[in-house]
């Protein structure tokens, strides 16, 4: 596949505030993005989402490394580069609250140099997608936050780039809206072959609109797979296993030492294992104490799981 | 050309969206200017001796009109940065391929353009209430306005690289009012060394046309040396310290909200 996004060691540190430490924020991040892939960047909080997506954009400048869209340098070349990004940054704080729906939209595509008549048309269009058109009108500070974020998605898109950015989309929104956005995004994606970068921690999101995914933690990409791969990786060795009697606290310690990634309650106990033949290991623990096994079971694994196995421990291959 | 011709545009209407959506401020705004112009010009017509009240009077409104578009000027791009960046609206405007400066240049003269036309009506509508008429003859004054101006402008983008990476600048603008002040109400005369100030010659230019009645012919050389390189040296720099600022900030992350 071409790529279109090309990010090339990626440093970028900050001084902390107050105290005068160096915090490194993004620690030598390399990866491809090609073109109309659907990503998601993954990490926990402070991993250098953000960090990176503003470093793409152009809005940062790294220490080192250097990124490239579509041939151009986002920083020597960044006008050429801005042709062909645009970028969603803080959720519904990147648009004007004190300007309606539609004043928003053509101020936006305004700023962009475009003319007055391509704009009307383009705001329509980008209204009856969003579903907007009756809030047209409306103030943006009189809009929930889901409508808020909606809208800034829509300023987003107007710019009709090849590549569209994404900072935590559904950060803030309630489930219900949360889905509506995750549609809308997945409408976008699939009818306009567009290159998209979705940040988030919100792994639902991934699972449910990414081909593939980069998990950063600390700075370090720590898994660069599609999506389906890393579910398959986990796949064959879950575990749900329902037992009679309590673990003792001398099981649940070696479980710990021989299992990290487990789940314990109420007499259900969840495992991840790496390697098949680890099933007979768990099963010498059970056997100490002859605790009475009800079922064993193989569980579906989600990916939140997959996410925190990883970012614990970095990937295994 | 024809980007910037549409950035402009959409700057200027937003600047003029804000004026109609806070009515209330805009209102008190023109009733100020229209209650001062007009009390300044019966001043003229009450107060002893005509011929001295009205040249007095003259001079302090005009300085009143300089210091508030000085004002204007100088605190605008830098209160729309501190502002956007705490809201989270300035980066988006730095996605924009076309390069922030001219964004906010725009915003700027859209700004001016607006007040202009305030200002101006106001003037017209308070002489008219008064029936004291300045010399406000637009084929002089326009070109020293508008090179006055620039020099203005360009001393409100060195304002604006310390929002970038100052953000709280309130104390500052603060300051600047007394500053500006002192730029526009006291008359070369009195003080020649502040002729390389920003805007300072352009000021005492325009008040020599408004008050005393002179033409382009009246001023020499050496007047138009100092007003167009004033109007160049503080462009220079404005544009070269904001790059800087912004360089800085980009380093530094300072665009959001952080
Ligand atoms: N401008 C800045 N100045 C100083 N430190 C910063 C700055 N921006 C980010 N950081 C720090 O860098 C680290 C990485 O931040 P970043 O915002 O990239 O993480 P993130 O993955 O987006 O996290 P979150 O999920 O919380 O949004 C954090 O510890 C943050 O505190
Ligand atoms: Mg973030």
């Amino acid at each position: 596949m071409e790529s279109i996004i090309s990010v090339k060691g990626i440093y970028k540190s900050y001084k902390k505030r107050k105290s005068s430490e160096i915090f490194t924020a993004v620690n030598d991040l390399s990866f491809d993005v090609g073109k109309g892939e659907i990503v998601g960047l993954l990490g926990p909080n402070g991993a250098g989402k953000t960090t990176t997506i503003k470093t793409i954009c152009g809005l940062l400048v790294p220490d080192q490394g250097s990124v490239t869209i579509n041939g151009f340098d986002s920083l020597k070349d960044r006008d050429k580069a801005l042709r062909h990004i645009s970028a969603v940054l803080e959720g519904n704080r990147n648009i004007y609250w004190r300007l309606t729906v539609y004043e928003n939209l053509v101020y936006f595509a305004g700023n962009r140099g475009v003319p007055k008549k391509d704009i009307r048309r383009k705001v329509d269009e980008l209204l009856s997608l969003f579903q907007l058109q009756d809030k047209k009108d409306e103030l943006v500070n009189n809009l929930s936050r889901g409508m808020q974020q909606k809208l800034a998605v829509s300023v987003a898109m107007l710019a009709d780039t090849d590549v569209v950015l994404l900072d935590e989309p559904t950060l803030g929104l309630d489930v219900e809206t949360g889905y509506e956005v995750r549609d809308l995004l997945r409408k976008i994606a699939r009818d306009q072959g567009k290159t998209i970068i979705i940040s988030t921690h919100d792994m639902p999101v991934v699972q449910d609109l990414c081909e593939r995914t980069i998990i950063i933690n600390a700075g370090k990409v720590v898994a660069d797979e599609r999506v389906e791969e890393l579910l398959k990786l986990f796949e064959t060795s879950a575990y749900q296993i329902e037992l009679q009697e309590p673990l003792t606290d001398e099981q649940q310690t070696m479980l710990l030492a021989q299992f990290p990634i487990h789940q314990w309650e109420a007499l259900t106990l969840k495992v991840n294992l790496d390697q098949e033949q680890d099933i007979f290991k768990l099963m010498d623990i059970l056997k100490q104490n002859e605790t009475p096994i009800e079922t064993i079971n193989r569980t579906e694994i989600n990916f939140e799981q997959v996410f925190r196995k990883l970012v614990n421990e970095g990937v295994a291959s | 050309m024809t980007a910037f011709w549409n950035v402009l545009r959409v700057n200027t209407m937003m600047e003029f969206l804000e004026l109609r959506r806070y009515k209330a401020n805009t209102i008190s705004l023109l009733l100020t200017f229209y209650i001062i112009f007009v009390g300044m010009m019966f001043g003229i017509q009450v107060v002893g001796d005509p011929a001295q009240a009205s040249t007095n009077t003259q001079y302090v409104i005009v300085n009143y009109i300089f210091w508030y578009f000085g004002m204007m000027t100088l605190q605008s791009i830098g209160w729309t940065i501190s502002d956007e960046a705490m809201k989270g609206t300035l980066e988006q405007l730095y996605m924009s391929p076309v390069k922030p400066w001219k964004i906010l240049l725009s915003r700027l003269l859209g700004t001016i353009f607006n007040h202009f036309v305030l200002v101006v009506v106001l003037l017209f509508l308070s002489m008219a209430t008064a029936g004291e008429w300045l010399n406000v003859n637009p084929v002089t004054i326009f070109p020293i306005l508008v090179l006055t101006l620039a020099g203005m402008i360009g001393t409100s983008f060195i304002v604006a690289g310390m929002a970038l990476v100052f953000k709280q600048i309130n104390a500052f603008l603060q300051i600047l009012q007394f500053i500006v002040a002192g730029l526009t109400f006291v008359p070369l005369s009195v003080a020649p060394f502040m002729v390389g100030a920003p805007f300072v010659k352009g000021v005492d230019m325009t008040r020599q046309i408004m008050i005393h009645g002179y033409t382009l012919a009246d001023f020499s050389m050496g007047d138009y040396a100092w007003l167009i390189g004033n109007t160049v040296v503080y462009g220079i720099i404005g544009f070269v310290f904001y790059n800087a600022c912004e360089k800085h900030a980009m380093q530094k992350g300072l665009l959001g909200h952080y």
